[in-house]
């Protein structure tokens, strides 16, 4: 019981950090698309 | 293609099918075979995910689309991350839960029988016809470049695909997932390192020549309903077309009702939101590097080699004076190329050069419009080459090994895709049709006979759709007009499933009125884009289900299995 606690504990905290690193590469992903057209794109 | 890219396409088809025959192992009953016994870890329910969503189109389709329209694209996926993370604390703990092993399966449960019936027979038309389709895209292509009859290409990618998914159930369809995409990821980026190696000049002039074109531009703020491919499609839209499809969709539903835990099923899903724009980022980057190598290397004036070849045989002369005219503005166009290039350095004026290169690039435009419409005339078929031009390139430009590497990536993104159609068509068609309505008290070696069968019949059915798709060009787009018209009525479904009050007679009839009032959109009001359908499906389906739900209550039946 104890181990299966600990294991939901250990799930929910890496669902945690992968959501903070998702928005985290979401941001960084559009702020490079977003640098590549303002500094090439003349259209 | 030289011999030894064939070798490397015929072992990676062996490997995948004699590893997914392998994993047959631990399918001797259905929850095996259906739900891999829920023991994926997260990374290979999410790498399974993220390889299921990469279909051969988007290997040849997308990165050609890359190549004549830039970026923009990638704006379809705005919605993506949201959405995952939206399911991931929403259904996906809901349905792992549940203890089903379809989704529609849950609607039973939470409405009665025929609203899950419905969705479930919804699910299996679009999804074997789009099954056909998906196969079709890369076989018509593949048939084109090698010369082959359409039947065999078919039989290339559907035969080994039917036959491991059929033995070796979701958990030899997850595995062989997780090698084709870490091929597909190698191939893409191995063919960015050979565009740059290539190229005459450094990759920041090569992204001033493909931004003087407009092709880096990616986002589009306006808002306009009639225009597929802006930041608010992509992200509302998209949104919603994403929670339908991750959601509601039992090709993707099944992959993390396959995880060991709910939490792991939705960090599967969060895996694949990180990675898909950057990813879609970068196979659009592909084709934009194939669009300026070809500003250095002369392109074929058309790239579909089969229609090249009729047009030669019907129009000799008249297409052997436009590819004159094609080479000639071609060396005006390098030379305007290579002195936007060298602008800065050679201190011409940098606005001057780009002007320059921009009428060179629009008479090239004029002659290859010319070809297409010739070759438009001579086939009497549409010309729209945007699906030949990366195939072209990959067998002309790329080094032996990379090429068969290639080819091999486009194999897999059509196998990864095919199977998890074919795995999730028979899971409906068994549990939600064959053991409902049919068997209900049969044991598990038997449900297990009829799945491998039911696989098998799919595979067969998907083949036989891909043969015709083909010939008759605009039955893929029927396809996909046919599957627009209830994703988002599906998603409505079950978005009324989590009002309290909800019951099975506004699902039903919520249902039925948010698919028509998508035909309404679809016939009325044709240029509205297809991605706010789905927010017009769900949004009908969620407010008629909530008005009659006022007036009657369906209770779920107590004998549901």
């Amino acid at each position: 019981m104890a181990a299966g606690e600990a294991d939901k504990v250990t799930d929910r905290n890496r669902f945690r950090k992968t959501l903070v690193r998702v928005l985290i590469v979401q941001v960084v992903a559009l702020v490079l698309l977003w640098a590549l057209q303002a500094h090439y794109n003349v259209m | 293609m030289h011999p030894v890219n064939w070798i490397i396409v015929g072992v990676y088809v062996l490997y995948v099918l004699v590893d997914g025959i392998r994993r047959a192992k631990g399918t001797d009953r259905i929850e095996g075979y259906f739900l891999a016994n829920k023991s994926l870890p997260w990374w290979v329910v999410g790498l399974s995910v993220m390889a299921t969503q990469l279909s051969a189109i988007t290997m040849i389709g997308t990165t050609g689309q890359g190549a004549t329209d830039g970026l923009r694209f990638v704006q379809f996926y705005f919605g993506l991350p949201l959405a995952m993370v939206i399911l991931g604390v929403t259904l996906v703990p809901f349905l792992h839960g549940s203890k089903v092993f379809t989704a529609y399966e849950y609607l039973e449960k939470r409405f009665d029988a025929r609203t899950r019936s419905l969705t479930s027979f919804l699910f299996l038309m679009s999804r074997g016809m789009s099954a056909g389709a998906i196969m079709a895209a890369p076989a018509v292509v593949f048939s084109a470049v090698f010369g082959w009859p359409l039947t065999w290409t078919v039989a290339l990618i559907g035969l080994p695909t039917v036959l491991y998914t059929m033995v070796g159930g979701v958990q030899a369809v997850a595995w062989a997932d997780v090698k084709q995409m870490v091929l597909i990821v190698f191939a893409l980026v191995s063919m960015v390192a050979v565009l740059l190696f290539k190229m005459p000049v450094n990759p920041d002039e090569a992204l001033q020549i493909a931004g003087a074109t407009g092709r880096l531009q990616v986002f589009d703020f306006s808002f306009n309903l009639t225009n597929t491919y802006t930041f608010w499609s992509g992200l509302i839209g998209g949104t919603f077309l994403m929670l339908s499809y991750f959601g509601t969709d039992q090709s993707q539903v099944q992959r993390y009702l396959a995880a060991r835990s709910a939490d792991e099923a939705r960090s599967s899903l969060l895996m694949s939101a990180y990675w898909k724009i950057p990813l879609q980022a970068l196979v659009l980057l592909v084709g934009v590097l194939v669009f300026v190598y070809y500003q250095f290397q002369a392109p074929p004036l058309l790239y579909n080699p089969a229609q090249e070849t009729e047009v030669r045989a019907e129009r000799g002369d008249a297409y052997a004076e436009l590819e004159e005219r094609y080479q000639s503005a071609f060396t005006l166009r390098e030379a305007a190329a290579l002195h936007l290039a060298e602008a800065d350095d050679a201190g011409i004026s940098p606005e001057a050069a780009m002007t320059a290169f921009q009428a060179r690039e629009a008479d090239i435009q004029v002659i290859r419009g010319e070809a297409l419409a010739m070759a438009e005339e001579v086939t009497g078929q549409s010309s729209n080459d945007v699906n030949y031009i990366i195939p072209r390139f990959v067998l002309g430009e790329l080094p032996i090994g990379l090429a068969g590497l290639f080819i091999a990536g486009v194999l897999a993104a059509a196998m990864s895709s095919i199977a998890a159609e074919l795995a999730s068509l028979s899971t409906a068609s068994v549990i939600d049709f064959y053991r409902r309505w049919f068997r209900p008290e049969a044991d598990d070696a038997h449900y297990l006979k009829v799945s491998k069968w039911a696989t098998g019949f799919w595979g067969i059915f998907a083949c036989v759709v891909a043969v015709y798709a083909a010939t008759l060009g605009s039955l893929i787009e029927v396809v996909n007009r046919f599957g627009s018209f209830f994703y988002g009525s599906i998603l409505g479904v079950f978005f009324l499933a989590m009002v309290p009050r909800a019951s099975g007679l506004g699902s039903f009839y919520g249902l039925l009125a948010g698919m028509g009032a998508v035909a309404a959109v679809t016939y009325g009001a044709p240029d509205v884009s297809f991605l706010w359908h789905n927010v017009i499906g769900a949004m009908t389906v969620l407010v008629v289900g909530v008005v009659l739900s006022r007036f009657g209550k369906t209770e779920p039946e107590p004998d549901a299995p």
